[in-house]
């Protein structure tokens, strides 16, 4: 990823990317910009996902089968590739957050020691 | 996919600049913020290229150099690996090129399909490939309605002369319809006309391009001049474009036969023509042969002296051309197929143990977010990488291979010279390639893709692959001892069988005995007296050669092909049924022929210079003694053989047997007549002499042309040398199996010796406690070389199992030596043993020099 022109963005680790992807799908199927959008909502911002990582992200994913896509038709009825989640996706969704919540909580106890 | 994507990313920007827009932004500033963000559509592209793994020509390309940069890394690996490939691939490809040339490639004839052979059919001894009657083919061909054309044909030996030395070259006599049904049009001038095919207008040849050019200079004047041949002069009317020939090879030249209809074949002769037939179109070879059969019937009633117990059968020509060695083929590509496995199974455990090695390097690969195929793929790029290089090497090592092969196989392998590498060839080396590639990559890839992350990137991890792997390993090991085993015992069978057949009594003493063939032309030497007579002055003056001990000559030399056979009846039994006559051999020889051959007189007497016209006497072997006068003295006994028209003859000797067909053969019953009274024009002449046989050549034919100055000798050779070739194929089959047999048990042993050795090193920790303890240098070796030699031994044993089932097929190839013989079996599984055990050994020892002090402070 480029140098950041914002510094409280925190740069993605690969792995992060793909459930923040998975998550923001877990509602609705969207379009690219929709899971960009969605990603920045759900993080409070803190995350802001450029298409030079989010369409490679989008691609690997479907390609792992974790993702569908379809041509749809956005609100404005502009033409866009929706995502959604697939079975597979689902289930990835479901370990990631668990690996997440476990390293997490490592991490957190682990620089609470002294 | 890549206008999809270009789709696509528009629409980001577009659904980016309406959003930016409801924003507050004009449009301009909004489309410019929006492709700001999206930061350059070619770069997006090419990250969503990279981050795609399914097949796409940068990834492969990346593969392909990564996996380039981490074979030379270890070259050492990469050169055993590219190698054992090589053997393997390189002994498949030549192979294939022989059956390629040998069995695939069609004849090189007009729709090579429709030719058929006509051959008599012997009902009484089942021989579906018995020489025809002049008289039988002239009416099939008048009679039968299925062909196009039908033609005999016949070898024969002929004197070249004039110009240079005299020469004997082997010429085809053919029947008209020869030229037509090949479909084959001279190079230069023409074919024979249907009038060339009678006595009298058949004072012409055809000359093969090899006669063409070694004896006449490639002078395209040649049309129409003249060469002598058995001293008549014939004019060269055309001539055979390279290569061209049909069924015999060492023909040089054709002549018509023209076969007189006016005379009664039956009665003048016996059969030893050859025939072949083109089918007409949409005829099938069932209904040609229905309708033969038929006349064959037709024929037998109406000749039942002659052709009582004999039809007709077809052969398809490709069956004629290669039915015989297809079956050696066949083992042979199975051999070569086991030793390819066995380098497969070599190669994936060289991979598992460098999978084993890498195994860091694929859990960070895999923990940075590679994918369990990309991974795979990875390694199977690799490994088909590995077999590509091992299948160039290959092709080169099948080039040598197939010049080996032509230059040392012997000439009675129809169609060795067609043999190339050719685009097919090639085509089968490259799937071969990456098949193998795919087979020896695949299962040590998925188990290096499946790394444990944690146990893998541990500091200080040993880095070993746990019982799985192991598993592996020995299975593969346990495989290539087995299939090793199979290959041995092959060869091992070929090489008892051979051995037997060298082995074998001849019934003759073959040392210091020269052989040639003289063949004196009918238009020379016409009355029989002169032939008898020639014979007996070249004997006289080869005698009279110091160092010649004696000499003798005989119609068919033994070994080199079938001899004269006929039907006899003993005076005083009833006469056989025809069809159901006695069979005998018909050897004419000159009285001194046993000595100079070194053949034992039995009972009686033999022959001698006063043996001519008559009385009639005749000498007999010991078979047709043992056969036909079971309980009787066969001396003083009278026999009459059918083709003799002047009665019965008197048994005045039983001589030894001996082998005349093949020394494969038992002897069959056989009678000599004394060649004054039968004047052979062609014998056969054995010299016996004081020490090396060969020296003697150039005195012998010395006298020959001191007889007559244009009388030519042909294959001047040592009985040694007869015998050694009438046995060239199965010393070539055995030659064959043994060398792959031979690689297959390297591959195999140093597959072992790998194994051990890595499984050596792996528990150095573990020996080193061991000794620590206090187990001694003898309890480890035991502990190591146990280990090893248990998977020997189950290998054997799978191994001994299957050679049981498969060198079944290889019962025909062998003499004197039963298919699951017991001493080859347990002296192939002995040497095994004893060549695992070296291979055990070595890392064995390696492993009780460990120092307990060094191995355990290592951590």
């Amino acid at each position: 990823m480029s140098a950041h022109e914002d510094d409280s963005k925190a740069d993605l680790l690969q792995g992060t990317l793909d459930l923040l992807v998975l998550k923001a799908l877990s509602a609705q199927p969207l379009h690219g910009l929709g899971v960009s959008n969605r990603i920045s909502q759900i993080t409070k911002g803190t995350f802001d996902v450029k298409p030079g990582s989010l369409f490679p992200a989008l691609h690997r994913m479907a390609e792992a089968g974790w993702l569908k896509a379809e041509w749809g038709e956005s609100e404005n009825k502009r033409r866009a590739k929706y995502y959604s989640l697939t079975k597979a996706g689902r289930r990835q969704l479901e370990t990631e957050t668990e690996d997440w919540q476990r390293i997490s909580m490592a991490m957190t106890s682990a620089l609470r020691a002294t | 996919m890549e206008r999809e994507l270009s789709e696509e990313l528009s629409s980001y920007v577009e659904l980016l600049t309406e959003k930016n827009m409801k924003d507050g932004m004009n449009e301009t500033d909004a489309r410019r913020a929006a492709l700001v963000e999206v930061g350059g559509v070619e770069q997006v592209k090419e990250e969503v290229r990279a981050s795609r793994t399914g097949f796409s020509l940068e990834t492969f390309l990346m593969d392909l150099r990564y996996g380039m940069r981490s074979l030379l890394k270890k070259p050492g690996f990469t050169l055993t690996a590219v190698i054992a490939l090589a053997l393997g691939i390189g002994a498949n490809t030549a192979i294939f090129s022989v059956i390629n040339g040998v069995l695939l490639r069609s004849l090189s004839y007009a729709d090579p399909e429709k030719l058929v052979m006509v051959w008599e059919h012997n009902l009484q001894e089942n021989d579906r490939q018995n020489v025809v009657s002049p008289g039988n083919f002239l009416d099939w061909s008048s009679q039968s309605k299925s062909f196009e054309q039908m033609a005999a044909f016949v070898s024969r030996p002929t004197n070249l002369t004039g110009g240079r030395e005299p020469e004997e070259i082997r010429v085809q006599l053919v029947s008209q319809g020869f030229f037509p049904a090949l479909g084959v049009q001279p190079m230069l001038g023409r074919a024979f006309t249907p009038e060339e095919d009678r006595i009298g207008n058949d004072l012409v040849v055809i000359l093969s391009h090899a006669l063409w050019q070694n004896r006449f200079g490639a002078s395209p004047q040649i049309l129409g001049q003249t060469v002598t041949m058995n001293g008549r002069q014939r004019t060269v009317i055309g001539v055979m474009p390279p290569g061209f020939h049909f069924l015999d090879d060492k023909v040089l030249a054709w002549m018509p036969m023209a076969m007189d209809p006016a005379i009664n074949y039956r009665e003048v002769g016996g059969r030893y023509l050859q025939v072949m037939a083109r089918l007409k179109p949409g005829v099938t070879i069932e209904q040609a042969q229905a309708e033969m059969t038929g006349i064959g019937k037709q024929i037998e009633q109406a000749h039942p002296k002659f052709n009582a117990g004999w039809n007709v059968a077809l052969l398809p020509m490709h069956e004629q051309v290669v039915g015989e060695i297809k079956p050696i083929l066949i083992v042979l590509f199975a051999a070569v197929a086991f030793v390819l496995l066995i380098a497969c199974a070599n190669v994936a455990n060289l991979l598992l143990s460098r999978a084993a090695a890498r195994q860091k390097e694929l859990a960070l690969r895999a923990a940075l977010g590679a994918s369990r195929t990309r991974l795979v793929r990875q390694m199977l790029t690799e490994s088909v990488l590995l077999a590509t290089m091992g299948g160039l090497l290959g092709v080169i090592l099948a080039y040598w291979g197939i010049q080996l092969l032509i230059g040392f196989g012997p000439d009675n392998i129809p169609r060795l010279n067609e043999i190339t590498i050719d685009p097919r060839v090639l085509g089968f080396t490259l799937a071969v390639s990456l098949f193998t590639g795919l087979l020896f990559g695949l299962i040590p890839a998925l188990q290096a893709s499946r790394p444990d992350l944690n146990d893998a990137l541990k500091e200080g991890s040993r880095g070993s692959t746990g019982g799985r792997s192991r598993t592996l390993r020995n299975v593969f090991v346990i495989a290539e001892v087995s299939i090793a085993l199979v290959l041995l015992i092959g060869a091992g069978l070929m090489i008892r069988s051979f051995m037997q057949l060298q082995s074998v009594e001849t019934g003759f003493r073959p040392e210091n005995v020269l052989t040639m063939r003289v063949q004196l032309p009918r238009t020379k030497y016409k009355e029989p007296h002169q032939i008898v007579d020639f014979f007996k002055q070249a004997q006289d003056r080869i005698a009279a050669v110091p160092g010649v001990q004696a000499i003798g000559a005989i119609s068919y030399l033994p070994l080199t092909g079938p001899a004269a056979r006929d039907a006899f009846k003993i005076v005083g039994q009833p006469e056989p049924a025809p069809g159901q006559e006695n069979p005998t051999e018909v050897r004419v020889i000159t009285p001194t022929y046993f000595q100079a051959m070194g053949i034992p007189l039995l009972k009686g007497r033999l022959l001698d210079e006063r043996d001519g016209k008559e009385p009639r006497v005749l000498l007999i072997n010991e078979t047709l003694a043992r056969k036909y006068f079971p309980n009787d003295d066969p001396i003083g006994k009278r026999i009459e053989v059918t083709w003799g028209e002047g009665g019965p003859d008197e048994i005045v000797g039983v001589v030894g047997d001996i082998k005349e067909g093949a020394l494969d053969k038992e002897p069959e019953a056989a009678v000599y007549w004394p060649h004054s009274r039968e004047p052979y024009s062609g014998m056969a002449l054995i010299v016996r002499t004081a020490g090396d046989a060969a020296r003697f050549g150039a005195a012998v034919q010395k006298e020959i042309r001191g007889l007559d100055p244009d009388q030519p000798i042909a294959d001047l050779r040592t009985m040694k040398q007869v015998i050694s070739k009438s046995i060239a194929r199965p010393r070539f089959n055995t030659l064959l199996l043994t060398i792959f047999a031979g690689v297959a048990l390297v591959l195999a042993s140093v597959g072992l010796y790998g194994v051990m050795n890595y499984s050596a090193t792996q528990r150095t920790h573990e020996v080193g406690i061991r000794m620590a303890l206090g187990a001694t240098r003898a309890d480890i070796m035991r502990l190591v070389v146990g280990n090893g030699m248990l998977l020997t031994l189950v290998g054997i044993g799978i191994g001994v199992v299957a050679s049981w089932g498969l060198t079944r097929v290889m019962q025909s190839f062998l003499f004197g030596v039963g298919a699951t013989d017991a001493v080859t079996f347990i002296a192939v599984s002995g040497l095994l043993i004893l060549v695992a055990l070296v291979a055990n050994y070595i890392p064995a020892r390696k492993a009780t020099r460990v120092n307990p002090v060094i191995a355990l402070r290592y951590e």
